[in-house]
């Protein structure tokens, strides 16, 4: 038995095409039936919640539908290879290993009912800003959760966390019994990984919160705990893509959808496979809180990638709002300066459209940045027939014509590198 | 004081905090003044003499 | 169409160095470059009247020039206003900078220059107008009208202007986003791929580079000088009279301090929203030290504390705007005499 085995998992991609309300939940062929009667049931056993709207929105519809608390792939593991959100659904344990197996083209959506419609997250399903939002090429659950009004807003958020999970599950398993229509594998030995000379080494470091809000004593992001006190920690590629993240309640730009299906680390893997580049690690982090907490994190994420991954070349992201670009920059910075290269990816923080103006680093080290932009896109969409939102006040505010600006279209100026907007400087 | 830095400013002296630049609402009055003085003084010999690029 | 051309005394044919004096000389029909641009340009434009004026009178005389082009672009109803190619002639392209800026900015009408990236009329003007680079070469002069040409005519036409390599001009420093192929992750796999084994690789970002502000020379004697305040903390009298903005503030404010050896909090407030501002309203000397300066100012130790303190707040503001702040509270500082500035800033 080889002393150090390699983390394998194996994602089984199950095509859905159409999700339709039956007297059963179960995957037919590449339609996914739900039972409304027993989906409700399950996710009411939180007695937090007094009921739960469930709709179904298909690509192309005229429809569009917020505030987006979250947007999360229905997956479920293999029985006995893996826990399912463990920390938050399931006991701890290591997950990235075994098979996944996954609704491919289907997604849960779940929106916040109490969150105010102006400026929120929402997703397009047709027109030119449903052609920007990759949302809009899914069907989807809709989830709407009601809580009881008297509620403590943290006990409600944690309401829909956990009501996000359970449903993405609980569709996930109607996969288990099938074959898969295709299947991808992630595997890598990380830092120890000898057999691959002369490829350059390269590491992600991916801010998974930022302390600029404070997280809630019960708000779940990493293996179920809510990062509070949390240095940056070393995780293997697959615990990002196999339920060891959700995103935290700031979520502005980020779904957890795109933790299981994380670009980075998903075109990381690619190069990795094509023989081009050794994937070595990564290491999940978080903005700090004030100088000390940020010249802490940034330190130690440096050290780490260095003397734990041996990168040689790292990719940054941040995430929450313009504060983390300093915390990025400067553990960019620090990784400079220990030798090993770096880019990072800044999101558009321009007033005034000045280039001048939009960055919030100014360090000469850090000059490999891939510049999302965002501030200078929207779209005047037209009323819609159909918009799903908490209230009936909120859907016709959403069903309205109006203007969206790109940064609340999910995924249109996505911080875990999804987007496809550049800002240019002209 | 690293946006000060980063623009290039040239004579830059670190005050008593964002909150109160000269100042400090822990010390007793004449304190708090004696506090400001010395700023003030270290911002003084800073302008008799020639910057130096930091 | 009808073109108005502005040449500075070397290329206009008036002579070097020496003719730098030149008082406008305008004259119907194309001169030098002026002939070579029309023909390019092409499609029966003309070139109806040049201007032609020598560097130092044209750095001398800003607003009477530029008075003199508004009026002769609206008098001959041109189409396109054109100035130089300037190459790193200093002087010719401050001036060509703001010649077209005014015209642009007066009639709305098409403006095009072209300088070296060096010429200091880029910096000051890029951002105003298209300035076409035309390189420091002279000989380059053909290649550099046929670009100013291309660009002309897409101005002229409402076309929507490309990117700066694309259309050969220098970067106005304005942002637009584009929708592109590769995802953002691809981008940065790439990138960091190239960076890390020493290719070549583009940033879709360049960090701006400050120019040093050069430092000026030491107060010689401080007991002679006249000191003033100035803050970005945003301390104004109670009711902001000048109406300064909490957040990209786009005025400044001078208040009297004559006769005052403290600053009440009872008379002051603060416009500004980046910092807890009740440790300064509750005593404002905590960010204008009044009360320190006018006992130095007693003691002999400072010449005179100024009359005024000067504030603005310098959150989020621009860093185009708070430039121009600067300058401004400069200009009148100077103006008033004052040897030396303590900014305090939050």
């Amino acid at each position: 038995m080889p002393l150090v085995q390699s983390m394998r998992l194996t994602l089984a991609y199950h095509p859905v095409t159409d999700i339709c309300f039956g007297a059963t939940t179960q995957l037919q062929g590449t339609t996914l039936e739900i039972s409304e009667a027993a989906l409700r049931q399950h996710l009411l056993e939180d007695r937090r919640l007094k009921h739960v709207d469930l709709a179904i929105v298909r690509p192309g519809e005229a429809c569009r539908f917020g505030v987006v608390f979250d947007i999360v792939e229905p997956r479920a593991k293999e029985p006995g290879t893996g826990p399912d959100f463990p920390g938050i659904i399931d006991p701890i344990a290591r997950v990235g290993e075994g098979i996944t197996h996954v609704l491919q083209g289907a997604a849960v959506s779940v929106l916040d009912a109490a969150a105010p419609i102006a400026g929120g997250q929402l997703v397009e399903m047709s027109g030119d800003a449903g052609k920007a939002c990759p949302y809009a090429a899914f069907v989807h659950l809709v989830v709407v959760p009601h809580v009881a009004s008297a509620l403590e807003r943290h006990r409600a958020l944690h309401a829909l966390r956990l009501a996000s999970t359970k449903a993405a599950v609980y569709l996930g398993r109607t996969a288990v019994p099938h074959a898969p229509a295709d299947s991808a594998v992630f595997e890598s030995l990380g830092p120890v990984e000898t057999n691959r000379p002369g490829l350059p080494r390269l590491a992600y470091i991916g801010q998974i919160h930022s302390r600029q809000r404070v997280a809630e004593v019960d708000e779940q992001i990493f293996y179920g705990a809510n990062t509070a006190g949390m240095v940056p920690v070393l995780l293997h590629p697959n615990e990002w893509l196999d339920g060891a993240l959700v995103t935290s309640y700031f979520n502005r730009a980020v779904e957890t959808y795109f933790y299981q299906n994380h670009p980075v680390i998903t075109e990381l893997y690619r190069w990795h496979r094509e023989g081009k580049i050794t994937l070595v690690g990564t290491i999940a982090t978080m903005a700090g809180s004030d100088n000390d907490d940020r010249a802490r994190n940034a330190m130690l994420a440096a050290h780490q990638a260095k003397w734990s991954l041996a990168a040689e070349g790292i990719i940054l992201t941040k995430y929450g709002g313009g504060a983390p670009h300093a915390d990025m920059a400067l553990t960019a910075k620090l990784c400079e300066a220990l030798g090993m290269r770096t880019a990072v990816q800044a999101s558009d923080m321009s007033q005034d459209r000045r280039a001048e103006s939009a960055l919030l680093f100014n360090y000469a080290e850090v000059d490999a940045i891939v510049y999302v932009g965002g501030n200078d896109t929207r779209w005047t969409v037209p009323a819609v027939p159909r918009a799903i939102a908490g209230t009936p006040k909120a859907a016709e505010a959403l069903r309205a014509a109006q203007v969206l600006d790109a940064g609340r279209l999910c995924g249109v100026t996505n911080q875990q590198g999804a987007s496809h907007l550049r800002a240019f400087v002209h | 004081m690293p946006v000060a830095k980063m623009v290039g400013s040239n004579r830059i002296v670190q005050g008593g905090g964002i909150v109160h630049v000269l100042g400090d609402p822990d010390l007793p009055q004449e304190e708090e003044k004696k506090l400001r003085h010395d700023i003030l003084k270290r911002a003084f010999e800073a302008l008799q003499h020639t910057a130096e690029h930091g | 169409m009808r073109v108005i051309y502005y040449l500075n005394q070397f290329f206009g044919g008036r002579g070097g160095e020496e003719a730098a004096h030149l008082a406008p000389h305008i004259q119907d029909g194309a001169v030098g470059p002026g002939r070579l641009f029309e023909q390019i340009l092409g499609a029966g434009a003309q070139v109806v009247r040049t201007i032609v004026v020598g560097d130092n009178y044209a750095a001398e005389h800003v607003e009477s020039l530029n008075a003199l082009a508004v009026q002769e672009v609206q008098q001959c109803q041109a189409d396109l206003f054109v100035a130089g190619p300037c190459f790193e002639a200093g002087r010719y392209g401050m001036a060509a900078g703001t010649l077209c800026k005014a015209v642009k900015a007066s009639l709305g009408v098409p403006v095009i220059t072209g300088m070296a990236v060096e010429n200091p009329g880029v910096d000051m003007y890029r951002s105003d107008i298209y300035i076409v680079d035309s390189g420091t070469q002279v000989q380059a002069m053909r290649d550099a009208l046929t670009t100013m040409a291309r660009l002309a005519w897409k101005l002229i036409n409402h076309q929507a202007v490309g990117r700066p390599r694309e259309e050969g001009y220098i970067p106005q420093g304005m942002l637009r986003d584009d929708f592109v192929e590769p995802s953002a992750a691809e981008r940065l796999v790439a990138m960091v791929y190239a960076k890390t084994i020493g290719q070549p690789f583009e940033s879709e970002f360049i960090s701006p580079t400050f120019s040093p502000v050069p430092a000026p020379a030491p107060v010689v004697d401080l007991s002679k000088a006249r000191v003033a305040l100035v803050t970005d903390g945003g301390l104004v009298p109670k009711g902001n009279p000048d109406k300064i903005s909490p957040y990209a503030a786009t005025n400044w404010g001078a208040y009297d301090i004559s006769g005052l050896d403290d600053l009440h909090g009872e008379d002051y407030e603060v416009s500004h929203r980046g910092y807890d501002t009740r440790y300064v309203e509750q005593d404002p000397d905590r960010l204008v030290p009044v009360d320190v300066l006018r006992e130095l100012e007693q003691a002999g130790v400072v010449g005179k504390l100024h009359d005024c303190f000067v504030s603005t707040s310098g959150l989020a503001n621009p860093i185009a705007n708070s430039r121009r702040l600067g300058r401004e509270i400069a200009e009148k500082l100077k103006a008033e005499g004052v040897e030396a500035v303590i900014l305090t800033s939050t």
